[in-house]
């Protein structure tokens, strides 16, 4: 594909993106909402909100190595989407969720996180900042001990380090979510992690928390571009396998086509 | 609300639609003569709407590359404030951060303090990572008590034994290649692909100046 057509599809993508986002939300305007898709571990974010209120001990809530003005900005703009509505959350306890990031350019996004929800008390000190990757992960178990969290929500970009973190708050029982947008990263948090979002759920999960307009139509619009990739990947596999048995005939192939899309509709209801 | 606090809000929106529209078309149209056809002084137009996004990423390099200079400092403020309630790490903190500096102010080009002190407590902590890692996976079946649990570990304990240089073990080698290969090169890229459909929602989102920092 030559440049000149890869930027005409990306042109025509992000327009049909912008055009599904104001669909949505004018049917959303008209009253027409769509239960969100529930998310394995969300549950636990409200049990930990409450625990961390009842015994005054702050949330967790880690940026990793996002960093806004690269290319992660969008991923770090969901992460903080995501943080703003459990700080909203944790809004009655005492002591104010900590956010830790090892990107400098993520602080003021951090600060300003905790500044919009919480209204007093000092949120330079609460955002903090520790140098990446492995001397990441020994700060943070270092603050494991001093600050006693109630859970982590490990939600960013991280790699291996995240084995170091997410075993010392097992070790002192405090709770762990975790999702990175790194292969190695979310091996460990699969594995080790209490409760794990996959991949692009965490760009859903701020819809799943909340009762916010705008974040559940996000992850509509996500849901059904998901979708559209999940039917053009098996168009083609079925073309493919098509081409390769000659013996088949196009109405052998929709058939099995729309008896599989009709077991996903049944499927993605259902869920 | 109050009518300044309005006005800002909109502005700050305006500002934040008006660069992210003007840096994805600068982005798409720039530098690529081929868009205007044969055109005389295609070359040029190219040139010139890659102009903005040349500009403003060089801004955004130097924002970057001085917030490291912001986490030093919060850095610093946040220690302060532990030590001052008297919290011992701090203290080691503090006085490490001032050494170094120090050092490399006296001593300038000399990094034995990194080989003697850095690199051999960063080798610690990966050899630390590795016992984490062997001591969460013995657990993933406790955590995750499922098929998928199940398969997990039963791919990591099949890696594991092709890694073995033995030649009785040539058999599982080939399915390991093959593991590789497809399904795990297939989940790769489906999260990949998962990322990147979020990411260009986020973006839009941004772009429309709709973001929570452009709402007050």
């Amino acid at each position: 594909m030559d440049q000149t057509t890869l930027q005409v599809y990306t042109v025509l993508f992000v327009f049909a993106t912008v055009v599904l986002v104001y669909t949505a939300r004018y049917f959303q305007r008209r009253g027409k909402r769509r239960p969100q898709r529930r998310l394995a571990g969300m549950g636990r974010i409200a049990e930990w909100t409450s625990r961390s209120i009842e015994a005054n001990r702050p949330l967790h809530l880690a940026l990793g190595r996002t960093a806004v003005g690269e290319d992660k900005t969008a991923i770090a703009l969901a992460e903080a989407e995501f943080f703003h509505h459990i700080i909203e959350g944790a809004q009655a306890s005492d002591v104010a969720p900590i956010i830790s990031a090892s990107a400098g350019s993520s602080l003021p996004l951090a600060q300003d996180t905790l500044r919009r929800v919480w209204s007093s008390g000092d949120h330079l000190s609460r955002a903090q900042w520790y140098p990446p990757d492995l001397a990441y992960a020994a700060a943070v178990t270092a603050m494991m001990k001093e600050d006693d969290p109630a859970a982590h929500i490990l939600a960013g970009s991280f790699g291996a380090e995240l084995a170091l973190m997410i075993d010392s708050a097992d070790r002192r029982g405090q709770g762990s979510l975790a999702v990175s947008d790194r292969l190695d990263g979310q091996a460990v948090a699969y594995a080790m992690a209490d409760e794990v979002l996959i991949g692009e759920e965490l760009f859903a999960a701020a819809g799943c928390v909340s009762e916010d307009g705008r974040a559940q139509v996000d992850a509509l619009v996500l849901d059904v571009w998901r979708a559209l990739v999940i039917m053009g990947v098996g168009i083609a596999l079925l073309l493919e396998v098509a081409k390769r048995m000659p013996w088949l005939n196009w109405a052998l192939v929709a058939s099995v086509s729309a008896i599989l899309l009709v077991f996903a509709l049944l499927i993605y209801r259902r869920h | 609300m109050g009518r300044g606090q309005r006005y800002g809000i909109a502005l700050s929106a305006f500002v934040a639609f008006a660069v992210g529209a003007v840096m994805t078309l600068s982005l798409l149209l720039g530098d690529n003569p081929a868009l205007f056809g044969d055109q005389p002084g295609s070359a040029q137009l190219a040139g010139l709407l890659a102009l903005p996004a040349d500009v403003l990423l060089r801004l955004v390099t130097i924002v970057v590359a001085l917030s490291i200079l912001i986490g030093i400092a919060n850095l610093l403020y946040v220690h302060v404030g532990r030590l001052a309630r008297g919290k011992a790490y701090s203290a080691i903190v503090l006085a490490s951060f001032g050494f170094t500096v120090y050092w490399y102010v006296m001593r300038p080009g000399d990094t034995s303090l990194l080989e003697a002190v850095q690199v051999p407590i960063e080798s610690a902590l990966a050899a630390l990572l590795c016992l984490s890692l062997l001591h969460g996976g013995s657990r993933v079946l406790g955590k995750r008590a499922d098929i998928w649990g199940l398969l997990f570990v039963a791919v990591v304990v099949l890696v594991l034994l092709a890694s073995l240089p033995l030649a009785e073990l040539a058999p599982i080698q080939a399915w390991r290649d093959w593991l590789m290969r497809v399904p795990v090169s297939a989940g790769a890229r489906a999260l990949l692909l998962g990322i990147a459909l979020g990411t260009v929602v986020t973006g839009v989102r941004a772009l429309l100046g709709q973001d929570r920092s452009f709402r007050g």
